[in-house]
């Protein structure tokens, strides 16, 4: 066991002792957190040129209503706060005259001005809108922009245009607005946990559920783990493949069986991720302390969240050293990284629907298939729901038994590859070895 | 006791037969020397002694015990192919290869093996920074510096000059003295004519040769005449009793057949030339080598 800690602090070494594990190590979480920290940044650095929206409004109902709620915001709604600086864009709105016989002529004519800059975006209300009922085909209101999907002045126009819309149904209906002060008061559906009773029937309400806790929490424990991977096992393919293609294999077969210099390995890297992730976790939980944020730190699946990582670092980092002793040069073990990141990149893939419904029969399957079983079920474990207490442990029995066959399938490969210099790269071959030796 | 003891391996790739029933016993303490053509087993032989490679027949003893029950830590080898972690500090990675045996430091030897070598003031350069007979140096300690009993060298002087490979004789010789057994592979004959108690040639998986240089240089007899002229030595393969001629440019070796007369044959030379010397000797390694690996006389052996 000596042998194999000596080779495995060798490459630990090697990894931690590099300048570029250092920058890596504080990079890695800035470029993966990029985008919000450029979105926080960025938020108070909008554009502010004016945007001039002209309204085709085939239902007649609306030029007044959107003039004057553009005019409050315009007036009210676009400065900051405390310094009184504008730090929104005035909207204009302008109202054309409909040409129902060419509607369609008109709109092309507009959208050509808003390809060349002149107007910013046109609002088409259909002739209908008012009572839907009488004729459901023009009853729409089309917001047509460049950018329609993501532009803020779309979602600016809800708000007025549904509430103008109930006041002229009122109106229709022959009821005085008045009379129903509490007509447009909007009630949102607040997301809350379950309750607490413990064991004396005290009950103790439920905190808040919100998109940290749903989502955010799950995303950063599926991500930590697929980085670990990436810098604890991937990096063995290749490291694999240059020792073999440059000797230093047979130096060190020299003195250490086959198995234990793939245990060295696999050790080392282990090591180099575990570091990574203290250096994180340790670094994650202070930083949320510090801004009060304790509560969303997920104490109870931290221990889950380590022995998984171990397992996948272990099961991946068999699997990268016997395809590394496979692979004869850069190009072979290019080829071989792909399918070796399955059991990183399938648990990426389905992750949405697996947060979204964590007790569903694809996700609970899914988290007990064994190379997906590390990523998945811890996923599922920090989502908010309970999943039954079983599977965890059901998860962990098949990934144990599943990595330990990776690993003596691993080896007898490793072992009759690790000295072949040109054997053409064939599933073939794998399989041979593998199952002969 | 012998360090080595090999009782007819066998190694095949597929169809191929790299090791034919080899035997082969090689005395404590004792340098010996395995030669070979390209391609003929010997590294396969030495992957096979290292158990990088197991034989598909027979036996291998080291130090008397089975190969199986034997550590690799009583066994320094330096492969043929160069194997060294390049951004690594030499000092740093001599340590670390013999840590991997001995289980603990080795930097005093460390140490004592660069300033032998006249690598001290390279200890704290990276690998990459080496040329090629330094790195082969670099290697030789890393071999060494646990000090095995048995140390198995394959091509240990390729890439190195001269004075280089006179410094990794000498170390050999060193080895021997405090005890080692030295196995070496080589392609130069010369050295291993100079230092070798023994010589082994493999050719096609087969012991072709094995012994003493004497008693491989007894079974040929005295056939070679080597002579130096003044003038030109066109023509001397037409001299009757001479089978083959070498020509080295200043010097010339020629092969006498059996029954001739060397004198017959000094006679026939001084006739169109002025000899300045003629020598009546057996046959060199190097010759010998020639005449087994260019098939041309083994069934003589």
């Amino acid at each position: 066991m000596y042998k194999v800690i000596r080779l495995a602090l060798r490459e630990y070494y090697a990894a931690v002792r590099t300048k570029g594990f250092i920058i890596g190590l504080i990079m890695l979480p800035v470029f993966m957190s990029g985008s919000i920290i450029a979105m926080a940044l960025l938020k108070d650095h909008v554009d502010i040129r004016e945007r001039h929206i002209v309204v085709v409004d085939e239902a007649g109902q609306f030029s007044e209503m959107l003039q004057e709620a553009a005019s409050i915001r315009n007036t009210q709604h676009i400065f900051d706060e405390e310094d009184s600086s504008q730090v929104k864009p005035v909207y204009h709105i302008e109202f054309v005259e409909v040409d129902t016989a060419n509607i369609f002529v008109q709109l092309g004519a507009l959208s050509d001005r808003v390809r060349e800059g002149e107007i910013h975006a046109i609002l088409h209300i259909g002739s209908s809108i008012v009572h839907p009922g009488e004729d459901p085909s023009n009853a729409f209101v089309n917001y047509h922009a460049e950018s329609a999907a993501l532009d803020d002045i779309r979602g600016w126009l809800r708000d007025p245009i549904n509430n103008h819309l109930r006041r002229l149904r009122l109106e229709y209906a022959g009821i005085d607005e008045a009379d129903i002060p509490d007509l447009f008061h909007w009630s949102w559906v607040t997301a809350k946990g379950l309750l607490e009773v413990d064991d004396d029937g005290n009950v103790t309400d439920a905190g808040a559920s919100n998109e940290i806790r749903a989502i955010a929490v799950p995303l950063v424990m599926m991500m930590l783990m697929f980085m670990m991977s990436m810098m604890g096992a991937m990096p063995q393919l290749s490291a694999v493949m240059e020792e073999k293609t440059q000797r230093i294999v047979e130096v060190i077969l020299g003195s250490i069986t086959p198995f234990q210099f793939m245990l060295g390995k696999i050790l080392g890297g282990l090591a180099v991720a575990l570091t990574s992730t203290f250096v994180y976790l340790g670094g994650g939980t202070a930083f949320m302390q510090w801004r009060g944020f304790e509560a969303y730190i997920p104490y109870d699946i931290l221990p889950w969240f380590i022995v998984n990582l171990v397992i996948l670092l272990f099961m991946l980092g068999a699997l990268m050293t016997s395809l590394g002793s496979v692979a004869n040069d850069a190009k072979d073990a290019q080829s071989l990284s792909f399918p070796a990141m399955f059991p990183m990149m399938i648990p990426m893939f389905i992750m949405m629907p697996v947060l979204k419904e964590p007790l569903s029969t694809f996700a609970t399957v899914m988290s007990l298939i064994p190379p997906f079983t590390p990523m998945v079920m811890t996923l599922r474990m920090a989502s908010p729901v309970t999943i039954p207490a079983w599977q965890p442990w059901a998860g962990l029995a098949g990934v144990i038994i599943f990595t330990l066959f990776v690993v003596w399938g691993g080896a007898r490969i490793f072992r009759a590859a690790i000295l072949m210099q040109g054997v053409p790269l064939k599933f073939s071959n794998i399989m041979r070895w593998m199952t002969k030796g | 006791m012998n360090a080595l003891t090999l009782n007819n391996i066998t190694k095949t790739f597929n169809d191929f037969t790299a090791v034919d029933m080899l035997s082969l016993d090689v005395p404590e303490g004792s340098i010996y020397g395995f030669i070979g053509p390209n391609g003929s087993g010997k590294t396969t032989t030495i992957r096979m002694i290292m158990n990088i490679l197991h034989p598909d027949t027979g036996d291998i003893q080291i130090l008397g015990s089975p190969r199986a029950s034997i550590d690799n830590d009583l066994v320094g080898y330096l492969p043929e192919e160069r194997g060294l972690y390049k951004k690594m500090k030499i000092r740093e990675l001599l340590q670390f290869y013999g840590q991997l045996k001995t289980g603990h430091s080795v930097l005093t030897d460390v140490d004592f093996w660069l300033d032998k070598l006249d690598l001290t003031e390279w200890a704290s350069k990276k690998v990459e920074a080496l040329s090629k007979g330094m790195s082969q140096k670099v290697q030789f300690i890393a071999t060494v510096v646990s000090h095995p009993k048995l140390v198995i060298l394959d091509e240990p002087f390729s890439g190195l000059d001269p004075v280089n490979t006179d410094v990794l004789l000498q170390a050999m010789l060193e080895l021997q003295k405090n005890g080692s057994t030295v196995i070496f592979s080589t392609h130069d004959m010369a050295t291993a004519e100079k230092v070798c108690d023994y010589v082994f040639m493999i050719h096609k998986g087969k012991k072709v040769l094995d012994g003493t240089l004497h008693e491989i240089q007894d079974k040929y007899g005295s056939d070679t005449l080597r002579i130096r002229c003044e003038n030109k030595t066109s023509g001397l393969d037409r001299i009757a009793g001479v089978d083959k001629v070498h020509d080295f440019g200043q010097s010339q070796e020629l092969r006498i057949s059996p029954g001739s007369d060397p004198q017959d044959i000094l006679k026939k030379l001084m006739e169109d030339n002025t000899v300045l010397s003629f020598e009546l000797m057996k046959p060199s390694l190097h010759d010998i080598f020639v005449r087994i690996a260019g098939a041309e006389e083994v069934d003589h052996v």
